[in-house]
Order: structure tokens, then sequence, then C-alpha cells
């Protein structure tokens, strides 16, 4: 690839190695409906300057349903509690108080753990690639699922390390028993659990069962369960494995901000797991990885329990909602457990994606091997998911099936 | 264990836990997260302190700084909810302000992700890294994780890079880390004797990459400074690293840079970069934007306003007969002749925080950090009840 190719690619993927699209100038733009909001202090700051949220210049509002995010933000206690605190920015993480130590102390609160139990990662994406670095190797694999969260996948790529991708079985769930398969002499298997993009879930029961199992024909392999969606789960069979990781050696589970708790742009996440599994991630990561503004907006976070079950009700609502709308167009999707939908659109991800956006709405990228016929929507506000219904039927109409072209 | 074993054939995090280098165990840890894990290195001090302990500016931003963190919150408080992608933005703005294009800039969470990037692309097990002792020490901490062998060459009388010596211990290294002006020793060497050097490990050194850190760039008051970068943009062999936790004042927000030739920046970017959908958060980036836009009148008023705090504290010293070196950052390197853990420990029973052990300097030297005027009163106050030498000698 010439120099030229290479930076625009990495321009329009923002530098980034996230699985998402190319973020366009509407991709943050004018959240207008949300303007009325009672935050009175972010209205009147929101006017000025150069904010994200500032992005004046974009014609028409869009609709960004594309990366996963919680288009409601981190909410008003976290946003009272960060302002609180902006003559600290000068100083490091380890000098305010609380701080980054804090917050690990409250994770592992949380979790009945200890300190050592968990490490912090600039987004649950700086522990991936950390697990990746320490726990894969030219001659020990990493497992993983297809389609899946490629984060991990691509850095091992990237080091010559093996990848070993097993697809999803027949209800778009991780393949268990193919991952097992190909466990022996793996260096880390990445069980993403819901599993981004295909939105599934496998019961706790079932993830126990892996886990003894890999255990048995492979203990040396270290097993990463990421529970990004962790909050967004509905199913009462579902469990987190935290509980087996502080348990088990060689098992860690990651959690992540970047969700439920609506803070994708403060780059927080943690693994959670037994010390000797965990210490090696902590020392890869880097130092002071989270900014002191994150710290105390994660800290508000996990002291409001209230708020994330609030969250999760909202968005099971817009997401029922907008799955029914879906099937009612004839497009089934998954079973979802995440603030995402997989839904077979009955034509190519490229031409239901292109259809949505020349009407404002972005939606997810290809993700083979379903590109041919799957598209991931994320969901949104239900005002916003009402409009993107609107969109979706006027892309879906029976009489545009398999065309893909704008009507 | 075979896990331990995994990481030595794969990223070398054999030693964990058994670090052995000087550098290593010198590391008071600045890094809180490792303080959690080996408790008892973070001393406390009841009600307010004065913080001189970790170089950050304690002014904080500029109020337009902080006006950019409040308007990146979006009119409802809901942009930090989505993945940022200001780093273009960002970018755009420090190559105009450098002079440099956007290929010649990557970005790190703190300039530390840029020290330990370079020290991982461009040592090897057989292309050591070479640096003064002391020095900081993220590059030799992480050369260390990886297994890379690690040279460390003393300083001169002056407590400034033995320039000869350093340049011997370069033949055949992988990197040399050139911290100018150094942490924690505060000393500068000019512009015309690093670029003398640069080209002599050229010379003698082909392959060798040297890593200039300029993250107190701001505040040098030598009269032959000038910035590496215009060398490093041309020259694959030379990588600057900047930061915005210094003169900035936005250490806590974690935003650093590095300059080089777009071949350096391309290594450095396949192994790994930042940006609003890694490591960098929302509000770096706007706060990095809205930093750079100050322009240099910021700069220069923090300097001077740094300079002559520096001033005064290294002058309150010298009337009682204890020597610093010449600084040219925002601590100073002080001979306080007696054990920096001792005069530490005084300090912070009476609220004052200051640096930690530097060996091989720790039982005469400590290392302060500059605040504000006024906390340099109150805290010269302190250092003298600790010192047993009063404010009542003050010649002045
Ligand atoms: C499964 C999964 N893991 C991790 C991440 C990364 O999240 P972050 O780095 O923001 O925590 C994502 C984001 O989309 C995800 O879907
Ligand atoms: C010389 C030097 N380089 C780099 C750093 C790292 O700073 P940051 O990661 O905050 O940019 C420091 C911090 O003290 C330093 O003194």
């Amino acid at each position: 690839m010439s120099v030229t190719r290479r930076e625009l690619f990495s321009r329009l993927r923002s530098g980034g190695l996230l699985d998402e699209a190319p973020l366009n100038g509407l991709a943050l733009a004018a959240r207008g409906h949300e303007e009325d909001s009672a935050l009175s202090f972010w209205g009147q700051a929101g006017g000025r300057g150069r904010g994200a949220g500032a992005a004046s210049q974009a014609a028409a509002p869009s609709i960004k349903l594309s990366s996963n995010e919680n288009p409601m933000g981190p909410g008003r206690a976290v946003l009272n509690a960060i302002t609180g605190r902006f003559g600290e920015t000068m100083r490091y993480p380890f000098n305010v108080s609380p701080g980054d130590a804090q917050l690990i102390e409250t994770i592992a609160a949380q979790h009945k753990a200890k300190p050592e139990n968990v490490a912090l990662g600039a987004g649950s994406q700086e522990i991936l690639k950390v697990a990746v670095w320490g726990y894969t190797s030219p001659a020990r694999h990493l497992v993983t699922a297809t389609p899946t969260f490629e984060n991990a996948t691509g850095t091992a790529r990237r080091m010559g390390h093996p990848v070993v991708e097993v697809k999803v079985d027949g209800q778009f769930r991780l393949d268990l028993e193919g991952m097992l398969a190909n466990a022996r002499g793996a260096g880390l298997i990445f069980v993403n659990n819901p599993n981004n993009p295909t939105a599934t879930v496998h019961s706790g029961a079932a993830i126990r069962d892996f886990v003894e199992r890999v255990r048995r024909i492979s203990p040396d392999s270290v097993i990463l369960i990421d529970e990004a969606y962790h909050e967004y789960v509905t199913d009462p069979a579902y469990e987190t494995a935290i509980p087996i990781a502080l348990n088990t050696p060689n098992v860690f589970v990651a959690r992540t901000f970047s969700k439920a708790y609506g803070m994708a742009g403060m780059r927080i996440g943690y693994a959670i797991g037994m010390k000797d599994t965990v210490r090696p991630l902590a020392r890869l990561a880097l130092p002071f990885n989270i900014s002191v503004l994150g710290t105390i907006a994660a800290l508000t976070a996990l002291n409001d329990p209230k708020h994330m079950a609030a969250e999760r009700d909202r968005n099971t609502q817009a997401r029922d909602f907008t799955q029914k709308a879906l099937d009612a167009l004839g497009c089934r999707s998954t079973v979802s457990h995440t603030n995402f939908l997989f839904t077979n659109v009955g034509r190519s991800a490229a031409a239901f994606r292109t259809a949505c956006a020349a009407q404002g709405i972005q939606v997810g990228r290809d993700f083979p091997p379903f590109e041919g016929s799957h598209a991931r929507i994320s969901i949104g506000t239900m005002e916003e998911m009402q409009k993107a219904v609107a969109v979706f039927r006027d892309v879906l109409a029976p009489a545009n099936v398999g065309g893909g072209e704008r009507a | 264990m075979v896990t331990r074993r995994d990481f030595v054939r794969t990223v070398g995090v054999g030693a964990a836990g058994a670090l052995s280098t000087s550098w290593i165990s010198a590391r008071g840890r600045e890094d809180s997260v490792w303080s959690l894990v080996e408790p008892g290195l973070q001393a406390q001090a009841p009600g307010p302190i004065i913080p001189l302990s970790s170089n950050e500016n304690p002014m904080g931003p500029g109020q337009v700084v902080l006006d950019a963190i409040t308007s990146a919150f979006g009119p409802a408080g809901a942009t930090p909810g989505r993945y940022s992608s200001a780093t273009n933005d960002l970018r755009d703005a420090l190559a105009k302000s450098l002079g440099v294009t956007p290929a010649n800039i990557t970005f790190g969470c703190g300039s530390t992700q840029i020290l330990r990037t370079s020290t991982h692309v461009f040592t090897a097990r057989d292309k050591a890294l070479v640096g003064t002792i002391p020095t900081y020490e993220e590059c030799a901490g992480y050369a260390d994780m990886l297994g890379h062998p690690v040279r460390a060459v003393s300083l001169d009388r002056n407590f400034r890079a033995d320039l000869d010596r350093l340049l011997d211990a370069s033949r055949g290294a992988g990197l040399v880390f050139y911290c100018n002006p150094n942490n924690p020793v505060a000393t500068y060497v000019g512009a015309r004797e690093t670029k003398e050097f640069i080209a002599r490990v050229h010379r003698v050194s082909p392959e060798t990459t040297i890593l200039v850190d300029e993250a107190y760039f701001e505040y040098v008051t030598h009269p032959d400074h000038q910035s590496m970068i215009p060398l490093a943009i041309e020259d694959p062999r030379i990588v600057v690293a900047r930061t915005f936790s210094k003169a900035y004042g936005i250490a806590g927000l974690r935003l650093g840079y590095a300059v080089g030739h777009p071949d350096a920046i391309r290594k450095m970017n396949a192994w790994d970069n930042a940006s609003g959908t890694s490591s960098l958060n929302v509000l770096a980036l706007h706060a990095g934007i809205a930093a750079i836009g100050q322009g240099p009148a910021f700069v220069d008023a923090e300097r001077a306003r740094n300079a002559a705090a520096r001033d005064f504290t290294i002058k309150w010293f010298a009337d009682r007969g204890m020597r610093s070196t010449e600084s040219h950052a925002n601590f100073i390197f002080t001979n306080i002749g007696v054990p920096a853990r001792q005069f530490r420990d005084g300090c912070a029973a009476k609220g004052v925080r200051v640096g930690r052990d530097f060996p091989p300097f720790e039982q005469a030297w400590c290392r302060i950090s500059i605040g504000t005027m006024d906390e340099m009163k109150r805290a010269v106050a302190v250092f003298g009840e600790v010192l047993g030498k009063p404010g009542a000698i003050v010649a002045a």
C-alpha cells in the first residue's frame, strides 16, 4: 500500500483500530433534540467553542447507529462530578483524590475482589491489546470467533501470531464446541459474551462448562471473556463470568465504561481475574492511562446503580421497538442482548448502509461472512429509532428488496 | 509457570516482580496502579498539601482550554458517550503550529505511550537502550520488561549528560534516550552540542535511533535553545517526544506526541498508536486543540512565571549553602545534605510533598517541583524547619 493511501486510510479510521466505519463530519453532528435538556450548564456550554458537539457545519443532522454507543451519554450525576474537578486537570491521576487507585479499589469491591485483581485500560481495547501482546506468540495461537469484535484478531495478525477463527453457529451464537476443539495449545481464547456484532449471548452454565473443559485439555491457555455489553443483557440465564475468573487460573473478564455507562469518549475499561493472570496485563498497559476526569466519571457512575438499571430499560424498550418494526418488514434479527441488532436485511450490508446514509441514518459496517445479508444497527434513543425505522421502512419496502439502489 | 514463559517468548515480561536494574528499583512508582499492589509508596499528609513531586504546572491549563473541555461535552453533555473523531483535527492543528505535516506526528496517551512505543520499535534483545543515569525511567523500565538490554551512563560533574561517554555507549545500540532537559537533574544541553552529538552517533552507529524527549522544552531558559523537531522530520533516526502534561498543564488528561520522519512515525504506528477510538479521550483531544490555539504567548508567560519561582527557590537554598544544578525545567535538583527520604518524610508531615529517591544521588539530593510563587514561599518555610535552617537566616 502506498504511503498516501495508507495515510488516507488511517485518517479515515481516525488512526484507530476500531472496527467502525469511517466517521464523517455528520457523525457527531448536532443532536438538536437533546438541546432542550434540563442540563442548563451543558446547554449553555455547548453553544460556544469548538467542542465535539459543536460540529455545526454539518448540513443535516444525522443519526449515528454504527458504533454501539450509548446515545444518552454518561448522565447528569457524572457530568456534575466532572465539572467539579476541572481545577485538577494539571495533576497526574495518582495525585488526585479520589484517583485511579480509588477507582481500582471501587471496581474490586464491587466484585468482592482485591485491587490486585483489577487492571485498568484506556478502554477495554487496551486490555484486549495487551492480552494479545502478552499471551499469544508465534507458537501460541489466538482462538476467536467470526464474526466477533476483531480487535484481538487484528493485534495478533499484526504481530504475526497465528489466529484460528471459528464461525458462529446457526443461531449466530459463539460456537463454543468449535472453539474448544481449537483450544489445545492456544495462548489466548477470546470469548465475547454477548457477541459483537451478532448480539447473542451464552448462559452462565454454558460459559462455566466451556471454561472447565478448556482447563482440562489446555490448562495453560488464557481465556478472555469480553463482557462489554454485560449491562444490557436481559436473558435470565446469563451470568457474568467474573466469579469464575476470580477463582480460576488463566481466566479473566474484560469490562468497559464505553457502552451502557455512556463514556466511550472517556476511554475506560478494565480486566478482572486472579492476580497472576491480571498482573501482566497491568504491567503491559500504560501507567496512568485513565484521565483524572475519566476517573471521577467512572467512580460516580459506579455509585449510581439506579442510573444503570434505567439505562438498561431504556435500551430494551428502544431495541424491542426497532426489532418489532424490522420483523414487520420481514427482516429477522438475532436474539439481541446488547445495544444493537444484527438483522437480515435481505440485501448486502453495503447496499442497506448506503441507502440509509442517504437519509441521514448511519448503520454498521460489513461483518463477513454475513455482509451479503446482515446489517448491524446500534440502538439510539427511542426518538432516534422512530426516525430510523421510518427510513428502514422506506429502504426495506418490499419493492426495494434486492435492489439496493436508492429509490 | 508456563504463563510467565510465554511472556518471555513474546514480549518478554519474564522478570515480572523481579526487576533488577537500578533504574527500575529506583522507580518510586509514580505509578499508582502498582503502588496499590506494592503498597506504602505514597506518603499521606494531613490537610491541604503543596504537591511539589510530579513536575506539574501548578497553574493548570489556560481558560480557553477549560472552555474547550466544557464544550467538548456537547449541548446535552452526551458527547462523551461517543468515540471521538477529533484526532485528525488535533493532528492538523499541531502540524500547523509546528510547521510540519500530519504524517510527521503520532499521538500517545501521555508521552509515556510514545516512550514505550519507541522502546518497543527501536530496541531488541541485541539492540540496547542507552541513557543517562539518572533519567526518566519509562524507557528503561519498559526495555527491562521486554528483556532488552539497558546501558546506563553516568552524568558529568555538573549533572549534565556526558556526551562522550553516551556516544561510546551508543555504538550498536537500538535507541538512545536523550532527555533534554533531563528529569530528574534539570540540566540542559544546548542545541549546538546536541546536534553535534546526534551527528557523531550517526557516524559511529548509523542504525541507532535517538529519542529526544522534550517534555520540559517550554521551560528552558538557555541561550542556545532549539527544538530538534526540524532535524527529526528530515531524519528517520531521530524522534522527538513532547507532552501536554508539563507547561500546558493537562497532565491529568493524558496527551503526548512524537514528531519524526514519516518512516519513523509509520514504524511506530505499525506497532501501536493512539486516537479517539483507542487511548485518547475526547476531552484531551479538544483540550489539546485549544491549548495549541493559545499560541506562544501562553508558553512565554508560563516560562517566565516558572523561572521566577524557580530562581526564588534556588536562591533560598543557595543562601543556606545548598547547591542546585542549573535548572531549565519546572523542578530543581538540590543538594540538601541529608537523605532524600528523611527530607521527604519531614516535608510530607508538614504538608509539602517533594520528589522521591533518585539513585545514585538519594543520599544527599532531592528533586523539588516548582509550584506557584506563593506555594514556594510557604514551601521554603517548611524546608527551613525540616533542614534546621529557619527563615530567620535569610540574607536578602
Ligand atoms: C465486544 C467489545 N469489546 C470491546 C470494545 C471496545 O470498547 P472500549 O475500548 O471502548 O472499551 C467494543 C467496542 O465496540 C466491543 O464491542
Ligand atoms: C522527561 C519526561 N518524559 C515523559 C514524561 C511522561 O509524561 P506524560 O506521559 O505525562 O506525557 C515525563 C513525566 O514526568 C517526563 O519527566
